[in-house]
């Protein structure tokens, strides 16, 4: 089993094998709704922009299931919502990232690759942290995804080289994308 | 006019709107998922598809729900 085995479907219903991206660098992660409290689409988008050339692409996979666990928004927090498809990358079919329904992919995916806790540095890890052991404790709980913007990294031969949590920002990725291209 | 740039369910764009209703100011809303041309126009004044943008003249521009630089904007 490898990631070219998996077939997923576009946002416009079509569906598409992972292997048309084999040979490319990967970054797949899971979206969240618009008004999700860290809206990583613009640096995703950078990202792409920056490095699409060489054979990078970032693969979007909105999942809407950690709303009702947002953390309480205060000063600090951004209060502003990011049109959705602002992005110019690939979006899929919304679904499920984690749980029974989760896709396939995902499943794999988080089995590559474990979780190894938040980045602390990060603004929001505490806040996100209570809020998960408040409102979701079982989200807690295994490898599975934890919340919006979890990223994976996939190198040119399929690879799953990196996973990175929502407290680490798209940008702070470059470096690992560059020695993969 | 004031300008809005919006999109549905954003709490944020709620708040603008009921600060600025608040305060009697006259408002368009434009919503970015519905109205592309609006979409166009909200990218051209921030660089972004970030909402909600309020404006009057297209040039000064506050992103997000943020009182103390609306009013500054807005001259309150």
């Amino acid at each position: 089993m490898n990631i070219y085995d998996f077939t997923v479907k576009t946002n416009k219903g079509i569906e598409k094998s992972l292997a048309d991206y084999k040979g490319e660098v990967l970054l797949i992660v899971n979206t969240a709704s618009k008004c999700g409290f860290t809206p990583q689409y613009k640096e995703l988008q950078e990202l792409y922009m920056k490095y699409k050339d060489q054979g990078f692409t970032v693969l979007g996979f909105p999942s809407n299931q950690f709303a009702g666990q947002e953390p309480g928004t205060n000063e600090e927090v951004a209060q502003f919502c990011q049109y959705n498809y602002g992005v110019t990358f690939p979006l899929f079919e919304k679904g499920d990232v984690r749980g029974e329904n989760a896709q396939p992919l995902f499943q794999y995916l988080t089995e590559q690759k474990k979780f190894k806790g938040f980045d602390s540095a990060h603004p929001i890890a505490s806040r996100l942290l209570g809020a998960l052991q408040e409102k979701s404790p079982k989200f807690l709980d295994g490898d599975s995804i934890k919340w919006n913007f979890t990223k994976f990294l996939v190198a040119r031969d399929g690879t799953v080289s990196g996973r990175y949590e929502p407290t680490t920002s798209p940008l702070q990725m470059a470096g690992d994308i560059e020695k993969l291209l | 006019m004031v300008k809005v740039y919006s999109i549905s369910n954003c709490p944020w764009c709620d708040k603008v709107k009921k600060y600025l209703k608040a305060k009697q100011i006259d408002f368009t809303e434009y919503n970015i998922e519905e109205d592309e041309a609006a979409r166009d126009m909200c990218y051209k004044i921030s660089g972004d598809l970030t909402v909600p943008v309020t404006t009057i003249d297209g040039k000064a521009f506050v992103v997000s729900f943020d009182k103390a630089k609306l009013d500054e904007l807005l001259g309150l």
